[in-house]
């Protein structure tokens, strides 16, 4: 367990190595000088004042310099200032990913519960209308797209029927946010739920624990349910990372203050310091989540752990 | 009732013991793309108290669709019993609640499987699928269902049971295992056992443990085994006696010295001929290995008349035109087949 913890994490700090390389090249990526770019919507700004900006970037210095004062700094935990507001990057992001992060978590929830029971029985049930009706209803809600589902949520349970509200921050706020992104997310976690589980039950062992003359309720959750969870956690993992992706764009369509909205605002602006600082908080988030995926992998998988 | 099923009982008349299970014409269907095929078609056979009787056939035979049929462990919805009855002690299976089967499972009739490693659970310790049943059918607290469990690891000889609770399948070995199987079957006592192909995927060394371990079981608790297997060589170390059976019928029945010593049906004398025997030259014909020509027909392209008529040296006309019924040939010894005394004659 512990040589593959350490693995695992010499895997991240790579992986995360990488990521800076790429983000800090990102603003290079853009056709055109970045530094025009950035101020091209403000009104009045002379070149004399852009070239101090590019000096305060070091635009001006060779790539490798660039990105090894980039790393630097990154390392002690400097991600820059933003271009208009001058406030640190760093203070802004931290103050806005729990936000985020407790949506994503409360989509995961949603999407758990959904997911995991619409699957479950359409397994169990497999090939009846009921699988045929919850397995519709699942590929809808995977080909649903997050921000209209949010528009037409916004649209009956916010504005016509008034049970909450429609744009803020706090918990009653969190409802219809979480929903939209949990619902689509549900669809996808159902799916393999059922594909797992029909899986499962072919199994030999859930044959002998019939055989054994155990309770149907104990066989599908002691031992199918059991043994089906290992891939469906695995996924569910990678869906919360999805679900911050996705939360970029609910968090706009509701008006929830976290870093998704804060980075769609920070693309408009064209500040670069905050779209780098951004995605490599992004990046960091998705590496320590499938790190953890990784451990409950081993500790569900009994065979993975020996 | 005893009375209408000892007419119908074959084996020794002198076995009046009593008789534990009864699988009357039973037959199986199985739904597939391709249609309705009968996996079990009309078979019936009495176990009695204390006996081992084995199941012989090749694959698709139908012997280990016969044995999940008297289970209730058909796979659902593509196999269900179209006609016939199981009786365990005189109850009809068929007619009981899915509740008051379950509680039959494990206590009256418990069943192993051939491999044991995908047939226990992969992500529960051993300890926790042994102690379940024993909770579940003798109403054991924890601490008791882990004695009995230990217990039924010592009496499979599973080095130090205490240790080895907290383990998990893939910790055990192949013949480990197939102990393990075992040792939850029996761990309520059940009247019978049933053993599909128990020793098909261990090491010879290990296949003749597992027998010898049955045997030893059936000798001290006084169960009943029905052996389920392909393997000619198996159901001469522990059966008492044997029914031969093909696509889905029984082609021969009898006690495992008769039928062994005078086979009545070229089926049974092929699978025979299969078999190595140790310096004993001629006993089924010949020291050299002989196999069945072809191949087991599928079951929904069976030639008219006899099933085996396809791949028999001996068939005639008739056999391809006519179905021979299954008769007693010799006193306790039955077979359908058209020339079994013409068999016999051969055979001497």
């Amino acid at each position: 367990m512990a040589r593959f913890l350490v693995h695992r994490l010499f895997a991240a700090v790579l992986t995360i190595f990488v990521t800076t390389i790429a983000v800090s090249m990102l603003i290079h990526l853009v056709p055109g000088d970045p530094v025009q770019i950035m101020y091209a919507q403000s009104q009045g700004t002379t070149p004399e004042e852009l070239d101090a900006v590019r000096e305060r970037l070091g635009l001006d210095r060779p790539l490798v310099e660039q990105y090894i004062s980039y790393l630097g700094r990154t390392l002690r935990g400097d991600l820059g200032v933003t271009i208009r507001g001058e406030q640190p990057v760093l203070e802004l992001l931290l103050a806005r990913l729990p936000n985020t992060l407790i949506l994503a978590a409360s989509a995961l929830f949603i999407a758990s519960i959904i997911g995991l029971s619409f699957g479950f029985v359409a397994a169990y049930k497999r090939g009846t209308w009921l699988d045929t009706t919850l397995m519709t209803t699942a590929i809808l809600g995977v080909s649903m797209p997050h921000f209209w589902l949010g528009l037409i949520l916004l649209f009956y349970f916010a504005v016509q029927l008034g049970w909450f509200p429609v744009a803020g921050s706090g918990f009653p706020n969190l409802v219809l946010p979480a929903m939209t992104l949990g619902l689509t997310n549900a669809a996808i976690i159902a799916r393999l739920t059922r594909s797992s589980m029909i899986d499962i039950f072919d199994q030999d062992f859930v044959r002998t624990a019939h055989a054994k003359g155990l309770p149907k309720a104990v066989v599908l959750y002691r031992h199918a349910l059991r043994a089906g969870l290992v891939p469906i956690v695995t996924m569910m993992g990678l869906q919360f990372t999805y679900m911050m992706g996705g939360a970029i764009v609910v968090e706009n369509v509701f008006g929830w203050n976290g870093v998704g909205r804060m980075a769609i605002q920070a693309i408009f602006q064209r500040d670069y310091p905050l779209i780098q600082g951004f995605i490599l908080m992004f990046a960091i988030v998705v590496v320590l989540v499938s790190i953890m995926m990784d451990v409950v992998y081993v500790l569900l998988d009994p065979r993975i752990r020996h | 009732m005893t009375d209408t099923i000892l007419q119908t009982a074959p084996g020794k008349t002198s076995d009046t013991a009593e008789i534990v299970l009864s699988v009357q014409n039973l037959s199986t269907e199985f739904h597939s793309k391709k249609g309705i095929v009968r996996a079990v078609d009309g078979m019936s056979f009495d176990l009695r108290k204390r006996e081992i009787l084995a199941i012989v056939g090749e694959s698709g035979s139908g012997k280990s669709v016969t044995s999940l049929s008297i289970m209730g462990l058909l796979p659902h919805p593509a196999g269900r019993i179209a006609d016939g009855r199981v009786l365990f002690e005189g109850r009809d299976l068929g007619q009981l609640s899915d509740r008051d089967m379950r509680k039959i499972r494990g206590t009256g009739l418990a069943m192993i499987f051939q491999e044991p490693l995908t047939s226990l659970n992969p992500v529960l310790p051993i300890g926790r699928q042994m102690t379940e049943g024993i909770m579940q059918h003798l109403g054991l607290g924890l601490a008791e269902a882990r004695e009995r469990a230990i217990e039924m690891m010592r009496s499979v000889s599973i080095p130090a049971p205490e240790a080895r609770l907290k383990d998990f399948p893939h910790q055990y070995s192949g013949g480990m295992l197939q102990r393990i199987m075992i040792a939850i079957a029996m761990s309520c006592d059940p009247r019978i056992l049933i053993a599909d192909e128990p020793t098909t995927a261990l090491d010879v060394t290990i296949q003749a443990q597992i027998l010898d371990l049955m045997r030893t079981l059936r000798d001290r608790t006084g169960a009943s085994i029905v052996l389920i297997t392909h393997d000619m060589g198996v159901v001469a170390e522990l059966a008492d006696r044997v029914i031969v059976m093909y696509c889905g019928r029984k082609v021969e029945e009898g006690l495992v010295e008769k039928v062994f010593h005078r086979p009545r049906h070229p089926y049974t004398l092929g699978l025979l001929g299969s078999l190595p025997i140790l310096g004993q030259a001629g006993a089924v014909g010949d020291t050299e290995l002989t196999e069945i020509p072809g191949v087991v027909p599928s079951l929904d392209a069976l030639p008219p008349g006899c099933r085996f008529s396809e791949r028999c040296g001996f068939a005639t006309d008739r056999c391809r035109a006519e179905d021979p019924p299954f008769e007693e040939a010799a006193p306790g010894h039955f077979t359908a087949c058209w020339h079994s005394d013409q068999l016999e004659r051969a055979a001497r």
